[in-house]
C-alpha cells in the first residue's frame, strides 16, 4: 500500500521528473496559489507536495498531491466537479460500491487535466499541452498514485442521500459536492458572504440538486443541503443562525429548539424552502416547486438519516 | 434583535436588493440609488481574430498587432495607432503596464505588442515599465490595465476591477463579502485617474473555477476587449463568462459567488458603468461564439 507515499516514476515518456518536490503546507500555501489557498484549507488539509516534470519540447506536467486529514476530505475536493472522462485503473477492487455514481468515478480526465482521488490524496496531474503522449503519461502517473492504494467508500453522509424519491425526483449525483467551509459552498451554490450555517473544519455538508423531468419536458429542481455538526447543540445554534439571516420577518413557525416534529416551511421568491433540525443534522431544501415536493425531499432524507442512526 | 444588520443573501440577487443590504452591511451607507458618475455611453471594444491563437495555444504577434491597432483606433477614434496612444497619454508620462500574473495569466505576448506599440508611438522605452505589484503605481503618470479574461472562485469574476488587488497592501481583505470594496483601490490616491485604457487579454478565457485553471473551462475565444471605463469592460466580460457557461452546461449556470464588485463599483466608487443598456459595444472580426 503507498497510499501515505506514491512512488512516482523519475521519468514518463519524455517527461524527466525534476528533484526534489515542493513541499507547501498551510502557512505557504497562499504564496503557492498566488493568494487563494482557502478552497484547500476549507477541507482539512495536511500538505501538499507538487512534482514538475519537463520535457525538450512537449511542455511541462505539473504533478500536485493534496495529503488530507481523510479519505472524505479528499473525496470533497474530486467531489466539486464530476465533469470529464471518467478513467478507471487496473487494480481496483471489484468490491467498490456501486451505489452511487461517485464510486465509480475516482479519477476523471479533460483537456490535459487528471482529477484523482486516492484514499488521502487528492491528485491533480496537470499536461501543459494536451497530446496523445502526453495524455499516456498523465495516465501513468495517476495509475502510479493509485497503485496500491486502498478504496475506501464515500463519506457517510453522502450515502444517506435516497437516489430516487416518490419515483419521481431524481438525485442528480454528477452535482453532488461535499464540503465543510462556506466559501466552498458559495462556489457551488451562493447562499451569503457571511457564514450563516455556521460551518467549520468540524462540519459535513453534502449539496445536491433533486430533479425530475415534467410531462412537458420542463426540467424541475430543488437544491438539497444535508449539515453535520459536532453535536446537536451546535447544530440548532446553526439553524437559529441561519433563520435570523436567511429568513429575517420569517416567523420561526418551528423554532429551531422545538423542531423536532414537522420541518419549517417558507415560501419564498425562488420557490418553496424546508428545514428541520434532526439531532445534529440540519436538513434544507431550498427552491421546490410546491410544498409538497419540498416536505417529501426533506422526509425521505430525514427517514434514511434516521434508519442510520443520524437522529441522535 | 432590531438592529441586526441585514446579512447579504441569495435571496437580495432574486429580489434585486443587493444594494440594501451591501450598503448597509458591507459599505455602511445607503446604497446610491443613481450611479455616482454621469450616466452616459461607454464604449467598449471586441476586436477577435481566429488566427490569433491556434489549438496548440501558439500565438501569431502578427495578427496580435493588427488586432491592437484595430482596438485602439476603435477605442479612441484616431486614425492610426501613434495620434491614438497620444490622445490617452503624454509623451513624457512613466507609463505602468498592469498585467495579471497568475490564474490565467496575461500572454507575455500581449504585453509585447502593447509596449512594442507605445515604443512605435514615440514612448521612450525606458519611461515603460511594469506596474504589477504592490507599490509600482505609484511612479507612473499612467497605467495600461492588461488582464486575463477570468472568473474567480472567491469573487466571481477576477478579471478588470480585481486586476489591482495588489496595490491595495492587503488582498486577503478583499475576499467575501469584501469583495464589493474592489472598486476602492481604483480610488486610492496614486491610482485613481492613471488607467487611460484598459485592455483584456481574452484570447485564452476561463470561465469557471479555480484557484488552479482547469483546462476543461479555457476557450479560443481570441479577442481583445478593451475600452476606457473599467466598469463597462467588466460587464461585457461578465456577460461572454457568462453566455460560456451556459454553452457549457446547457443550462444557466451563474457564477458563484455572484461578481458582487462590479455593480459597486459603478454605484459606489463612480468608477463606470455597470448597465448593459448604457454600454456601446463595437464587435469587429471573427464572429463564431461571440457570446455578445
Amino acid at each position: 500500500m503507498n497510499a501515505d507515499k506514491p512512488n512516482l516514476p523519475k521519468t514518463v515518456g519524455v517527461w524527466n521528473r525534476l528533484e526534489p518536490p515542493r513541499i507547501i503546507n498551510s502557512k505557504n500555501i497562499f504564496k503557492y496559489m498566488n493568494g487563494a489557498g482557502e478552497l484547500y484549507l476549507g477541507y482539512r488539509f495536511r500538505h501538499l507536495e507538487v512534482f514538475d516534470y519537463t520535457s525538450a519540447d512537449q511542455g511541462n506536467i505539473l504533478v500536485e498531491l493534496y495529503f488530507m486529514e481523510s479519505p472524505d476530505d479528499a473525496f470533497g475536493l474530486l467531489s466539486l466537479d464530476w465533469g470529464g472522462e471518467s478513467v478507471s485503473f487496473d487494480g481496483a477492487p471489484e468490491a467498490i460500491s456501486t451505489r452511487f455514481y461517485t464510486a465509480a468515478n475516482r479519477a476523471l480526465y479533460g483537456g490535459g487535466l487528471l482529477r484523482l482521488w486516492s484514499n488521502y490524496i487528492y491528485a491533480r496531474i496537470m499536461a501543459e499541452r494536451e497530446t496523445p503522449s502526453s495524455k499516456d503519461a498523465v495516465f501513468a502517473l495517476g495509475k502510479a498514485i493509485a497503485t496500491g492504494t486502498q478504496y475506501p467508500p464515500e463519506p457517510a453522509l453522502v450515502q444517506l442521500l435516497p437516489l430516487e424519491i416518490d419515483d419521481v425526483w431524481k438525485l442528480r449525483a454528477d452535482r453532488l459536492s461535499f464540503f465543510r467551509s462556506h466559501l466552498v459552498l458559495n462556489s457551488i451554490y451562493y447562499l451569503s458572504h457571511e457564514n450563516i450555517l455556521d460551518l467549520d473544519l468540524s462540519a459535513e455538508a453534502v449539496i445536491a440538486p433533486y430533479q425530475y423531468i415534467s410531462d412537458s419536458g420542463d426540467p424541475k429542481r430543488s437544491q438539497f443541503l444535508l449539515v453535520q455538526y459536532e453535536n446537536r447543540e451546535r447544530a440548532r445554534q446553526a439553524l437559529n443562525r441561519f433563520h435570523d439571516a436567511y429568513l429575517p420577518g420569517h416567523k420561526k413557525e418551528k423554532t429551531a429548539e422545538t423542531a423536532a416534529g414537522s420541518p419549517s416551511l417558507f415560501k419564498l421568491e425562488d420557490g418553496w424552502m424546508a428545514y428541520k433540525l434532526i439531532g445534529k443534522h440540519i436538513v434544507i431544501v431550498f427552491e421546490s416547486p410546491d410544498p409538497e415536493s419540498a416536505l417529501a425531499i426533506l422526509q425521505k432524507n430525514e427517514s434514511n438519516l434516521l434508519k442510520k442512526g443520524g437522529g441522535s | 434583535m432590531k438592529d441586526k444588520m441585514p446579512v447579504l443573501t441569495r435571496r437580495d440577487f432574486i429580489r434585486g436588493t443587493v444594494g440594501v443590504s451591501l450598503g448597509a452591511s458591507v459599505f455602511g451607507l445607503q446604497w446610491p440609488k443613481e450611479e455616482a458618475r454621469a450616466a452616459g455611453s461607454s464604449l467598449v471594444t471586441v476586436v477577435r481574430d481566429k488566427n490569433a491563437m491556434d489549438s496548440a495555444k501558439n500565438i501569431d504577434i502578427t495578427v496580435l498587432e493588427k488586432m491592437l491597432v484595430e482596438t485602439l483606433t476603435r477605442v479612441t477614434g484616431q486614425k492610426n495607432t501613434k495620434d491614438a496612444w497620444l490622445s490617452l497619454v503624454k509623451p513624457n508620462d512613466v507609463i505602468g503596464l498592469v498585467p495579471t500574473d497568475h490564474l490565467n495569466p496575461t500572454h507575455d505576448e500581449v504585453v509585447d505588442v502593447v509596449k512594442n506599440s507605445l515604443v512605435d508611438a514615440g514612448i521612450p522605452e525606458d519611461r515603460i515599465r511594469d506596474a504589477q505589484g504592490p507599490r509600482n503605481a505609484k511612479k507612473c503618470d499612467a497605467l495600461i490595465a492588461i488582464p486575463g479574461l477570468k472568473a474567480h472562485w472567491l469573487t466571481g469574476i477576477g478579471t478588470v476591477l480585481k486586476n489591482y488587488i495588489m496595490y491595495s497592501g492587503s488582498p486577503s481583505s478583499y475576499h467575501q463579502s469584501n469583495s464589493a470594496k474592489l472598486g476602492e483601490i481604483w480610488n486610492l490616491p496614486f491610482v485613481k485617474g492613471k488607467t487611460k485604457l484598459v485592455l483584456v487579454d481574452s484570447l485564452y478565457p476561463l470561465c469557471d473555477k479555480g484557484p488552479q485553471p482547469d483546462p476543461r473551462y479555457q476557450w479560443n475565444y481570441n479577442g481583445f476587449i478593451a475600452g476606457t471605463d473599467p466598469v463597462a469592460v467588466e460587464t461585457v466580460c461578465l456577460k461572454i463568462i457568462t453566455e460560456k457557461r451556459k454553452v457549457i452546461r446547457g443550462e444557466s449556470w451563474p457564477l458563484s459567488p455572484p461578481p458582487i464588485c462590479v455593480e459597486a463599483a459603478d454605484k459606489v466608487y463612480g468608477l463606470g458603468t455597470s448597465r448593459m443598456d448604457q454600454i456601446q459595444i463595437k464587435h469587429s472580426g471573427w464572429d463564431h461564439e461571440l457570446l455578445l
